[in-house]
């Protein structure tokens, strides 16, 4: 981690919906509040329904369209939520929140490269059909930044 | 997104298709002739004769091998929309099939499937609705296990979600469970058919109704015969499958309006409106084909024409197979648990059994054509 006297910390919050997601909020403020970092948060809408039902090929057009418009419409109702429960914590961080669609892990990847000198991320990961994948592991490997897995809270 | 135009679209698909072709062309010209000829365990040909190990399954095992180890769990962009044209090559492999048939040779077996079909189809909803309740699972789980269980795996899920409410949890693990489960049953169905002496009709005839999903349905029969003629094991699982498919509207419709039943903000489903949205087109497709044949246009049984158009099917599947294998994530399958994956393994398995049962008790081993 870059020391706060040089340049402001730069920390990227992967949102998701899980179990562990509150706790991962909580540690990205901590550390921003302690660094006196900037912390964006990022909620990626997964795009890869249309490949995880790739084995659907009876359904008519219809169908399909009505399918990955209503999975399309819970992903937007699960951003709205993650994002109204980030901002209420959030308090004085500054940083931005951010939304962008496609593959979850790819484009956590894609953004924590750009600058990021810290990506949290809550374990098990579990943003839409991530909770299928192994997405910590795909997240860590060859990180572009450090990564802080934060665990769920024992039950 | 970007919009590639026309010819930007068709140059996209190139890559991935190339690479379906290519598949197909080693595994039909040189791998499986190569297996017909090995001596396994002090047999010529075990691997295909045993095994099953034909260009089918050699296919949908290439295309796991690519999606799996070679492209570690994901395609690549380069081939990605190459291996989108899957679907389109299986539903045209689906709407050749129907030459195939004469209508009066799916009347002699139609009365038979239909009322199978039906039994099962219907009888399999019902089962889930009651195990779903006495596994304390969700309505909606219970609804998406229904459809996806009672009639053809995926399409039947994606068909039925919106409609129940599904949550993206809950629908991911009842794909991975139908997806699965469905695997197993591909590679180990042959193999039963084979020990049990069953002939093309009443392997067709059980497939057709014991296998979650229609892809795999297709895909055993052809591992079980690979050939495309009247009277094979493809053309009698495909007359099941068909009947099958035009269940799901009616599934569909039966499974939401079960669903709203028990909720408070009950809206309107009609049949009409779950009918045009959900209708499988192309099995218009099959039905135009089947006509043609019955009138003797493509051409009788034996003619060039006929030969060429099931040489070309044979082609037409092989691409798609391999596509179908790329779409199977081993992790994602792994993944699968929970109420969805012990309602599945309940009602697959009783439905599986059941129908072997009902088949060597009622089905003759003579097919009707």
């Amino acid at each position: 981690m870059k020391s706060p006297t040089t340049t402001p910390m730069k920390l990227l919050l992967a949102l998701d919906d899980g179990p562990g997601a509150r706790r991962a909020v909580d540690e990205a403020i901590r550390i921003a509040r302690e660094k006196g970092a900037t912390l964006d948060a990022l909620f990626v809408i997964d795009a890869t329904w249309d490949v995880f039902t790739g084995h659907d090929w009876l359904s008519g057009c219809n169908s399909r369209i009505g399918f990955l418009e209503y999975m399309q419409g819970l992903e937007e109702k699960a951003a709205a939520e993650s994002a109204r429960a980030f901002l209420e914590r959030r308090g004085d961080v500054p940083g931005e929140l951010l939304t962008a669609p496609g593959d979850v892990v790819d484009v956590i990847r894609e953004h924590a490269a750009r600058g990021y000198d810290l990506l949290v991320v809550s374990s098990p990961f579990t943003r839409g059909l991530e909770v299928m994948r192994d997405a910590v592991a795909r997240l860590t490997r060859d990180a572009p930044c450090d990564v802080l897995l934060v665990r769920a809270a024992p039950e | 997104m970007e919009d590639k135009g026309l010819f930007g679209k068709i140059l996209a698909i190139v890559p991935g298709l190339a690479v379906m072709i290519g598949t197909l062309y080693v595994l039909r010209v040189y791998v499986e002739p190569w297996m017909k000829d090995a001596v396994v365990f002090g047999s010529k040909g075990w691997l295909v004769q045993v095994l099953s190990l034909n260009y089918i399954l050699l296919s949908i095992l290439t295309g796991m091998f690519y999606r799996n180890i070679l492209f570690g769990g994901k395609i690549p962009t380069w081939a990605e929309e190459g291996f989108r044209t899957t679907r389109l090559f299986i539903k045209t492999g689906v709407i050749m099939l129907g030459s195939l048939y004469t209508f009066d040779k799916l009347l002699k077996v139609g009365g038979v499937a239909i009322a199978l079909i039906v039994a099962f189809v219907f009888g399999t909803a019902l089962f889930v609705l009651w195990l779903g309740k006495r596994l304390g699972a969700d309505r909606s789980v219970t609804a998406t296990m229904a459809a996806a269980c009672g009639v053809c795996g995926v399409s039947a899920a994606v068909a039925t979600a919106p409609g129940v409410r599904a949550k993206p949890v809950d629908l991911a693990l009842s794909i991975a469970t139908i997806l699965g489960f469905g695997i197993m049953t591909m590679f180990v169905s042959p193999f039963i058919g084979k020990m049990l002496s069953l002939s093309d009709y009443q392997f067709g005839a059980w497939v057709g109704t014991g296998i979650l999903n229609s892809g795999q349905v297709l895909a055993t029969c052809l591992a079980f015969n690979p050939n495309f003629a009247p009277g094979t094991a493809v053309a009698y699982g495909e007359i099941w499958n068909v009947v099958r498919v035009l269940c799901i509207p009616f599934v569909v419709f039966f499974i939401t309006a079960w669903y709203w039943k028990g909720e408070a903000d009950a809206e309107h489903v009609s049949l009409g409106s779950i009918l045009a949205s959900k209708f499988p087109i192309f099995v218009l497709g099959f039905i135009g084909m089947t006509a043609l044949s019955s009138l003797h246009i493509i051409g009788a049984e034996g003619s060039e024409t006929l030969h060429l158009m099931r040489d070309v099917m044979a082609w037409v599947f092989g691409i798609g197979l391999v596509g179908l294998g790329a779409y199977i994530d081993v992790r994602e399958i792994k993944a699968a648990g929970g109420t969805p994956l012990r309602i599945g393994l309940i009602a697959g398995v009783s439905k599986y059994v059941i129908a072997m049962i009902i088949i060597l008790a009622f089905i003759p081993k003579e097919g009707a054509f």
